[in-house]
């Protein structure tokens, strides 16, 4: 699957990178909401956006909004350093929700296997 | 990073993991700096928001980077700004001395590579059984048990129930039913009242069951009936629901819907006005921590903007506000096509009989007094929220389908195009017909063509986005309108629907059919007012329909010549 991930922690960036590219998957880093929506308006091959919450500018959340509204309808998994509960409660059009912990890795190939 | 992808995973995370190491230092003095800057006098919303930012972003690299310690610390710092920053934001000195004992905690770990690689192999077999558990359950989730007294009803119901993607499985003779939820569990049981073997005898088989079940098994009563003991004993049995012979398909399946929660359970959207913002967002987290979706709003003058774009199933609104008091809002909303039916609740200190009853008279449903409990608070409008839905979805749908009514497409045609010409943006109108439908109903029956409307609304309502209005226009005539997208790629989009309804194998009296359609795609801006966008869009599908059916064509001011010489050679 053609994946975009988008954190502004080059490093934490490039682990998700590195574990989703493992899973098989095609996978482009962007390095802020902004630099996603560009790739995604230009590159309508991206299947599935996989973004942190916390991003200067435009935050996981805006940039999901932002997707939505102009019509792109790409699964859109956010992930978080906080509860992910209230915020699939707040915005339940988030495919997934999940919390930056030691079972990210285990939980996010788990979900993609379901894509 | 070209090389790196061809170094094997661990590589690469060894690599990351060393990466970080080496920054720690460089973020934590960062922090420093930051701490040595807050003093605990005054004021200090940015440096205190920045140092939020970096134990934030350190309790997420942390842990992603599979270092617990920095998580565990990080975590604690984080969560003691937040407080903070969500309290007075003073700065107390005790503060800052924890603070700083957390950066010099981070600072005096000894992170190796080695040490968080170690932490990878974490045992996963319970997460994956869970998984495929899971997995089942959603399969058994559709699995449905019918038992009525009349095979003919029973399995007429089944097969229509069958289109909306459950399998049912009737049953006849009680016994039967008693056998297969004792062997299966289903995921609901429709139950007929009255059997041979008495009057009340669906609900006590029931209810016997449920004593032999672990959990009662979810069950909607279906009956001729309709006085108080049936419903009594239905209810009594742990009936979820209660419809009157004869039953409609699609409301049978919105039923199994809601019972079997498929789909998410659509949560209610709550829209707060309220022009102080603490008490506005302290309603908000009340509705929201008991599963509801709410918006606030703090200046009157937004709620009609906002309101469009958020589909509120009520409105919460002060009553005292300063420039637009409540009845004043209520009455511009009431004046808005489209917001005649929306309930307006006012929370109000105002506890005179008197005044209250002049400020509902604006036409608002309700009346809560300040102070309000969140119990309270959550009871009243999930009730009035739920009861409207009910109510609206009764006046605005049509009953075979489940989709909009006529009527109600057409208003919601109007609003789609008022909202696109503000803000500029593409709509596309499609009409579409089944083709040759008579003939359906000639040869098969109507309960036939009956579920040939159904199958292709269900299509509809599935295939399309959230966002795509769908009606049924009349007798076989469907509409749909899709905003953001230019007449071509709705075109591939119905397209694509037109193909994979074609693919649907119907049976009736045994024998297998299928069914097209045509459709006739008219677009905004090219016409600019619903009667044009209609007449266009019926146009361009009476054009389809003389070209061979099963097709969708665009229509273009062009084509109008075109069209009339049709009209008149036909």
């Amino acid at each position: 699957m053609h994946i975009l991930v988008v954190d502004d922690d080059p490093l934490v960036g490039e682990m998700t990178l590195a574990m989703l590219e493992e899973a098989g998957h095609q996978v482009q880093l962007a390095e802020h909401g902004l630099d996603a929506l560009e790739r995604l308006s230009e590159d309508a091959s991206i299947e599935l956006v996989v973004s942190d919450l916390h991003m200067p500018l435009l935050n996981g959340l805006e940039l999901f909004q932002e997707l939505r509204e102009r019509g792109l309808q790409q699964p859109f998994v956010l992930l978080t350093g906080d509860d992910p509960a209230p915020l699939l409660a707040r915005e339940p059009g988030l495919s997934a929700c999940l919390a930056k912990d030691a079972a990210l890795e285990q939980r996010l190939s788990e979900l993609l296997a379901q894509f | 990073m070209p090389a790196a992808s061809q170094d094997s995973f661990q590589e690469r995370k060894r690599r990351l993991r060393a990466s970080f190491i080496e920054q720690l230092p460089d973020r934590l003095r960062q922090a420093r700096a930051l701490l040595a800057d807050l003093t605990s006098t005054g004021r200090q919303d940015e440096p205190l928001t920045q140092l939020h930012l970096i134990f934030h972003t350190l309790k997420g690299s942390g842990a992603s980077f599979g270092f617990n310690a920095i998580n565990a610390s990080a975590k604690e710092a984080e969560q003691m700004l937040r407080e903070v920053i969500d309290g007075d934001r003073r700065i107390s000195a005790p503060l800052l001395a924890d603070l700083r004992r957390h950066v010099q905690t981070l600072e005096e770990l000894e992170l190796t590579v080695d040490s968080a690689m170690g932490n990878d192999s974490h045992p996963c077999f319970d997460l994956r059984r869970q998984a495929n558990a899971d997995a089942e359950l959603t399969a058994h989730n559709r699995l449905i048990y019918l038992c009525d007294d009349d095979p003919l009803f029973a399995q007429d119901l089944s097969e229509q129930l069958q289109c909306f993607g459950y399998q049912v499985k009737p049953y006849h003779a009680l016994d039967d039913l008693r056998t297969a939820v004792l062997t299966q569990r289903p995921a609901a049981v429709i139950m007929d009242i009255i059997f041979p073997e008495g009057r009340d005898a669906g609900p006590t088989t029931i209810a016997e069951l449920n004593t032999q079940l672990d959990a009662p098994i979810p069950c909607i009563f279906i009956s001729q009936r309709d006085d108080f003991q049936a419903r009594l004993r239905a209810v009594k049995a742990n009936g979820r629901a209660y419809c009157r012979k004869p039953v409609k398909a699609v409301e049978m399946a919105e039923l199994l819907d809601q019972l079997t929660s498929r789909g998410n359970p659509e949560q209610y959207h709550i829209l707060i006005v309220d022009d102080d913002p603490d008490v506005a967002q302290f309603y908000a987290m009340v509705l929201e921590s008991s599963g509801m979706v709410s918006r606030v709003v703090s200046e009157p003058e937004r709620v009609p903007t906002v309101l469009e774009d958020f589909d509120a199933d009520l409105v919460l609104m002060d009553l005292y506000m300063p420039h637009c008091s409540g009845p004043e809002l209520a009455r511009v909303l009431r004046q808005i096509p489209g917001y005649l039916g929306l309930p307006i609740i006012y929370v109000s200190s105002e506890t005179d009989a008197q005044r209250q009853f002049k400020a509902l008279e604006v036409g608002a449903d309700g009346f809560l007094t300040k102070p309000i409990e969140p119990e309270r608070l959550v009871t009243e409008v999930h009730l009035r929220a739920e009861r409207m839905r009910t109510l609206r979805s009764l006046m605005i749908r049509d009953s075979l389908t489940g989709l909009f009514n006529h009527n109600t497409i057409l208003q919601l045609l109007k609003v789609a195009l008022a909202s696109c010409q503000r803000s500029d943006r593409r709509l596309c109108l499609a009409m579409i017909d089944v083709d040759r439908f008579k003939s359906v109903n000639d040869t098969h029956g109507h309960q036939t063509g009956d579920q040939v409307l159904m199958a292709l609304g269900r299509t509809l309502r599935l295939r399309l986005r959230e966002s795509d209005i769908v009606g049924r226009y009349g007798g076989e005539e469907f509409a749909v309108i899709m905003t953001g997208l230019d007449a071509e790629q709705a075109k591939g989009i119905m397209d694509a629907l037109r193909e994979s309804f074609a693919a649907v194998t119907f049976l009736a009296d045994g024998t297998e059919f299928h069914c097209t359609f045509s459709g006739g795609l008219a677009a905004f801006p090219e016409y600019s007012d619903p009667s044009a966008l209609i007449e266009a869009a019926d146009a361009a599908l009476y054009r389809a329909k003389h070209a061979g059916r099963n097709c969708i064509l665009i229509a273009h001011h062009q084509d109008a010549d075109g069209v009339s010489a049709l009209t008149h050679s036909s």
